[in-house]
């Protein structure tokens, strides 16, 4: 017994002493990259750009003092044919080991979005045991993806983190936009029934001003990335935008959002009476009735009102009740709108498809492959918007009412 | 045989620990697309009709294990020569899983390591844990269970919390009719995990309450079949059939997509510790199966002599049996279940019941009469 | 509990089993003089032996002698009882037959024997009675006249209790029994003694409740102490290591305890207590693991808190065991599963620090290790200043010089603070050993090894056992009637039973009566004035 737990141990220990070393990755020698930024060059090839953290620079003034004078983040660009050409042509610019893991963004640029589509740069991100394939995806609109990755920020100190933040946050209060990750994408591409729809972003100021610390020394940065609408894409390659009210459509539509404003117009005054909305559920139904579709969104919404800018009776149930019906007109009109732009592009991007799957699968096996073109785009779109206001704020009546 | 009794609740413990093992961690049954928790189910069902055949066979021989009544069934020397087969098995079976369990980790997190490191660590361990005895082993079951159960619960209530179950995608049930459900069933869920249970066989006359076997067997089997078809249910829901086909661990993804609170997130740790925890239960119980038998045929005293070299053969011949990973599952999916699964798990038991049936009742008019 | 694996290993048991016989001891003489030139020539004429001859004792005709060690015996009674009665008292009438007549009589004192042979009258002599010596007789007698200076009955240092006795055991045997035969005054409470020690000669004393003990257990005892021979025993722990079941581990599986309380309530549970003189420290056994993770406060106060409590133990537990381990793991392998803010965080400190984590980490560890034993050795004067050196050196100066990086050094803190909260001294020493061990195993193979390396911490644990009951019970084998009292402490009424492994056939502790209080239903709160409320 004596033996056999020595003889254990022994191989144990030298095993482990062995082994020590291969899987090992000290934090020292790592490159931490927080975002992945592609573009494609004259030649039809990739442009990989990488911001990488810099540790030292993020937390501050922490170890002699020597913090928060430089760079948050380092930028560096490879090309190549493929992604992991880009990332090994990358090490003869980076003293150390790229590490994904922390890549919590992906910044596709509308030309490479537009010219080969996302298809042929997803697989590698999807396959990578450190890449996670929950990073968010964004298509740059109007600029280019490697200046939205230069552009320093100021607040969060690491570009990346502000852009995902920036726009979960807006997901969660405005609504026009919607947090994608890389897993949510690939599953609409492999999806017969939906098509993928990815938020834009786009660079405000120039890109130069942007990558200097000066951007953000001032108090209103001249650069700065800012959420941009939402990205329609068919077979994988982008064919349009979906911009404002027509971009929320599209969240309604999608079930995702969370709060909102709705306002409507009242005695003549435009977007008099606005609706705060902190609970929604959207359910979307599709069926086909002699190759017609028929398409149907029923949205629930509750809301308290969030201003008024005419005096109005709130006290009266019978007023709520006709705000009601406004802020459901209002409501309806921004899906009616989104839906009508998909339609015009032939792309499904709200997975009604899916829909028609689930009611009719005997069907849908048979139609599947033309879905789009000749179902969705000619479908019959029917929506139902429920309004209920629940409650008015601190105050019933607004003062002005009182204003003499 | 070693002198040690096991307790009912150990046995259970042990039971689930070894159904889930390896089962949890790969796409069990997803031949049947977004129905594959109904493939689960089914495999349950018959996963019990053939833990029956087992336990029938038990009945007539309860203080023997299988190597000893397989001699009593059929003659001794083709008896012992079935029961080496057995053995064999057991030994084949450990080596695939304990491959599994090393491909595994090597794809996800030690991408660097080389195969035959992690399998050697994991079999010292196993070994040093078989050569302790059934005893320690089902009492490090108990344990673990409940540990395993606990991150499971806690693990289920944080994907709730993140909101991305989407119940849609287990819709249309029955897309494609029964044929494709009854197909993989038959094909594949009532061999793995459910007829894997087999090696229990050399582990129920342990139990010290013989009398629970049968239900401590059922409620095992039924309890695994339902975790198994739950977490297979949550895994579709979340990553839609697609990406959970194309998934070499689906669990992994689907923990992966937790994120609670902007901080509780990346928790692959719970993958791994399921991994692991379960891989070294399976592979463990295999091995002890396989030790506990050999030693019975060939009358070795202590049987934990046998667990070093039984361990040794289990990690070449897991090193040995296919060049890649891919290969190695293509020879699970289609060479395996029929080849091997299929006569070890249903017709020689079901051909040895007939037997021991004809034999007893024989013996019981000699007796009588 | 019966293992495959063991049965082997029993190479040391003795076929003839020794036999301690007394060395040959020659009988007294019969004259005075030369009796108490043995006891000189014997004891090397230590000067601490004192022989008071008494010349004309009328009590005794003849001449008489009284022998004594100083400073083991109560010097007021020997000068102030035995000598005056002795000197005063009146001629005896007749001739007496044997001295033991002669003297009970008219000796004031409890114990009183005649000693016939050398060996027993040094052994009496050594342990503080005093010897009388008459001419003319081959035979002495001796009074117990144990005594002098003693630390007195403190509160314990080691096992302290917010509620509950101050009293807490001292070095002495008798009074350490009496102590604990003072909270369960039962005849039931069964004491045997006997001598462990060549040298030494030391008192050993098992106890246990007849009646609820298992007696397979306390035989089973008997039987190990018979078979320990050796030199000297000057704390209960050469006992334990000499008695234990399995010796190739690092846990304890015996328990010791300083606190009276903490002795009769496991006697109350069917252990039994291990009583060596010279220590404060009474061995307790057999022990679970999970009592380890408990204290007597646990009972006293109410079950929730108390269960609470025992969660945050376990938590400790495992803190202090793979806190330094998971920190190696999460930032030399497994970056991917530290949230990118907190990852961030630790790679800006990680920056200028010239070592691989493990090492970092080694090198914290040790240098606590370090200061610890320094703050143990010191007396508590200088022990203070070490700690202002070692807060200084790693808390400042290290960080400061980029040695080590500050989130090491909260591990480490944390871990050290951990290790200290643990209730039991034993459990505690044997994580801070195993806490190395996990270190090594995650800097070479991450969560894999760490894990590997906690599964075989578990086989080992389950596979332990003290005096034949399962180290891990009731958790594994699991005893769902036991487990009101283990990781979860229920309500006391609510716990029946005695554990199952430790008390054989008496399980029940309380009547069938008592559950739960339930005041009457019909009684209401009680008002303001009682008056107003007729």
């Amino acid at each position: 017994m004596k033996r056999h737990v020595a003889v254990f141990f022994i191989m144990v220990l030298s095993l482990s002493f062995l082994a020590g070393c291969w899987s090992k990755k000290e934090l020292n020698d790592l490159a931490i990259v927080s975002a992945v930024a592609l573009d494609l060059d004259k030649q039809g090839r990739f442009i990989g750009t990488f911001q990488f953290v810099n540790p030292g620079n993020v937390t501050g003034g922490f170890q002699g003092g020597g913090g928060g004078q430089g760079n948050a983040v380092s930028v560096y660009s490879a090309k190549g044919d493929n992604m992991d050409e880009i990332s090994r042509r990358m090490s003869t610019k980076v003293s150390r080991n790229l590490y994904y893991a922390h890549a919590n963004l992906l910044v596709i640029s509308e030309e490479l979005a537009k010219k080969k589509g996302i298809l042929p740069i997803l697989d590698a991100f999807d396959r990578d045991p450190t890449f996670r394939n929950t990073a968010t995806v964004v298509i740059s609109h109007q600029a280019k993806a490697a200046d939205l990755v230069k552009t320093l920020t100021a607040i969060d100190k690491i570009p990346a983190n502000k852009m995902i933040k920036m726009l979960r946050f807006s997901e969660r209060v405005y609504g026009g936009t919607m947090n994608v990750m890389i897993m949510d994408v690939v599953r609409d591409l492999t999806d017969d029934g939906k098509q993928p729809v990815i938020s834009g972003l786009n660079l405000k100021g120039s890109a130069e001003t942007g990558k200097t610390l000066q951007n953000i020394m001032q108090t209103t940065p001249e650069s700065a990335p800012q959420i941009g609408g939402l990205a329609l894409f068919k077979d994988g390659k982008l064919t349009g935008w979906l911009n404002g009210s027509k971009a929320r459509g599209a969240v309604w539509t999608l079930n995702k959002i969370k709060k909102t404003e709705i306002n409507i117009n009242k005695k003549g005054k435009k977007a008099a009476i606005v609706l705060e909305v902190i609970r929604q559920n959207t359910k979307i139904s599709a069926t086909t009735i002699d190759g017609t579709a028929h398409l149907m969104v029923k949205v629930e919404t509750e809301g308290n009102i969030g201003e008024t800018k005419v005096p109005i009776n709130l006290k009266d149930p019978m007023v709520i009740k006709r705000l009601e019906y406004g802020f459901e007109g209002a409501i309806e009109k921004e899906i009616k709108s989104a839906i009508t732009v998909a339609q015009k592009k032939k792309t499904d991007i709200f997975g009604f498809g899916d829909a028609v799957h689930r009611s009719q699968p005997e069907t849908w096996k048979r139609i599947s492959k033309n879905w789009d073109e000749d179902y969705f785009a000619k479908a019959n779109v029917k929506i139902k918007v429920d309004v209920f206001v629940r409650r008015t704020g601190l105050r019933s009546n607004s003062f002005l009412s009182d204003v003499k | 045989m070693e002198k040690a009794k096991i307790t009912a609740y150990q046995l259970f413990a042990l039971v689930l620990l070894f159904e889930l093992g390896s089962a949890l961690l790969v796409a069990l049954g997803i031949e049947a697309k977004q129905d594959a928790w109904i493939v689960i189910l089914l495999g349950m069902i018959g996963g019990l009709l053939i833990f029956f055949v087992f336990y029938r066979l038990y009945c007539f021989y309860p203080d023997c294990l299988p190597t000893e009544y397989l001699q009593k069934i059929m003659g001794k020397g083709l008896g012992k020569s079935v029961a080496f087969l057995y053995m064999l098995y057991n030994v084949y079976l450990a080596a695939r899983v304990l491959r599994d369990f090393g491909a595994m980790l090597l794809t996800f997190a030690y991408i660097e390591t080389p195969l035959f490191i992690a399998n050697t660590l994991m079999i010292l361990v196993i070994v040093y844990s078989v050569s302790k005895g059934i005893e320690v082993l089902a009492r490090t079951g108990e344990l673990f269970l409940v540990f395993i159960y606990f991150l499971a619960g806690s693990g289920v209530l944080l994907v709730l919390f993140s909101g991305v179950i989407d119940l849609h995608n287990l819709q249309p049930v029955l897309e494609n009719g029964w044929k494709p459900i009854i197909k993989t069933t038959v094909r594949e869920t009532i061999y793995f995990p459910f007829g894997e249970l087999i090696v229990f066989t050399m582990i129920m006359p342990y139990l010290r309450d013989a009398k629970k076997i049968r239900n401590v067997g059922i409620f095992g089997v039924i309890v695994s079949g339902i975790s198994l078809a739950l977490v297979m249910v949550i895994n579709i829901s979340i990553l839609g059939v697609d990406l959970t086909e194309r998934s070499q661990f689906p669990l992994l993804s689907t923990i992966q997509t937790i994120q609670v609170a902007d901080f509780l997130e990346r928790l692959d740790v719970y993958f791994v510790i399921a991994l692991i925890v379960g891989g070294f239960f399976k592979v463990a119980m295999f091995i002890y199966a396989a030790v506990i038998g050999t030693a019975n045929i060939f009358t070795v005293t202590p049987p934990s002599r046998l667990s070093y070299p039984i361990g040794l053969v289990v990690l070449i011949l897991s090193m040995t049996m296919a060049s890649s990973f891919p290969e190695h599952l293509k020879e699970g999916v289609s060479i395996v279940p029929l080849l091997l699964h299929l006569p070890f798990q249903i017709i020689f038991p079901v051909l040895l019941l007939g037997v021991a049936y004809w034999k007893n009742r024989k013996h019981k008019k000699q007796g009588t009469g | 509990m019966p293992s495959f694996f063991k049965k082997k290993s029993q190479k040391g048991k003795k076929t003839a089993e020794k036999q301690k016989k007394p060395a040959v001891s020659s009988p007294l003489s019969e004259v005075l003089e030369e009796n108490l030139a043995v006891i000189t020539s014997k004891t090397g004429n230590s000067t601490d032996i004192i022989i008071r001859r008494l010349k004309h004792s009328p009590r005794f005709k003849t001449e008489s002698a009284i022998v004594y060690l100083k400073g083991l015996t109560d010097t007021q009674t020997v000068q102030e009882i035995l000598i005056e009665s002795l000197m005063k008292s009146d001629p005896v009438e007749q001739e007496p037959s044997s001295m033991q007549e002669m003297v009970e009589g008219y000796l004031p004192l409890g114990i009183m024997e005649s000693l016939k042979d050398w060996e027993t009258l040094f052994q009496a002599l050594m342990s503080g009675h005093t010897i009388i010596f008459v001419d003319g007789f081959s035979e002495a007698m001796s009074t117990s006249t144990e005594g002098g200076e003693q630390r007195s009955i403190e509160e314990p240092s080691t096992q302290r209790a917010i509620r509950g006795s101050r009293e807490g055991f001292t070095e002495s045997i008798e009074t350490n029994i009496s102590m604990v035969r003072r909270i369960i005054q039962n005849p039931t409470l069964w004491t045997e003694t006997m001598t462990i020690g060549r040298v030494t000669k030391t008192k050993v004393t098992i106890m246990y409740i007849k009646g609820i003990a298992r007696d397979d257990i306390i035989e089973e005892l008997r039987n190990r102490l018979k078979k320990i021979d050796i030199d000297s025993v000057l704390e209960s722990g050469y006992i334990e290591q000499y008695i234990e079941d399995q010796s190739l581990t690092v846990f304890p599986t015996l328990y010791h305890s300083e606190r009276p309380d903490v002795v009769a309530g496991n006697l109350l549970e069917g252990r039994f207590a291990l009583f060596v003189n010279g220590s404060p420290f009474v061995l307790l056994g057999p022990v679970v693991f999970i009592q380890f993770f408990q204290s007597i406060e646990d009972y006293t106060e109410r079950f929730y808190i108390s269960t609470a409590l025992r969660l945050l133990r376990v938590l400790i537990f495992f803190i202090s065991l793979i806190g330094p381990a998971t920190y190696i793991a999460a930032t030399t392998f497994h970056q991917e599963m530290i949230p990118t803010q907190l990852l961030v965080a630790i790679a800006a400190q990680r920056e200028s620090v010239p070592f691989p984590s493990f090492v970092e980490a080694i090198i914290m560890e040790v240098t606590f290790e370090i200061l610890r034993e320094a703050g143990i050795r010191m007396p508590k004067a200088i022990g203070s200043a070490i700690s202002i050196v070692g807060a200084l050196v790693i808390g400042q100066a290290a960080v400061q010089a980029g040695v080590v990086s500050a989130a090491m050094v909260i591990i480490v803190a944390i871990t050290a603070i951990a290790s200290f909260a643990t209730p039991s001294f034993g459990i505690a020493i044997s994580t801070r050993l195993l806490r190395f061990l996990f270190m090594i195993s995650a800097a070479t193979f991450g969560f894999y090894g760490m894990i590997l390396g906690f599964i075989i911490l578990v086989v080992h644990l389950c596979g332990l056992r003290s005096f034949g009951v399962p180290y891990m019970s009731p958790l594994a084998p699991f005893v769902p009637a036991d487990i009101n009292d283990t990781v979860i402490r229920g309500p006391l009424w609510a716990d029946r039973k005695r554990p199952s492994f430790m008390s054989g056939q008496n399980q029940l502790r309380q009547g069938e009566e008592t559950g739960r209080p339930e005041p009457d239903k019909s009684r209401q709160m009680v008002t303001k004035n009682e008056g107003d409320a007729q």
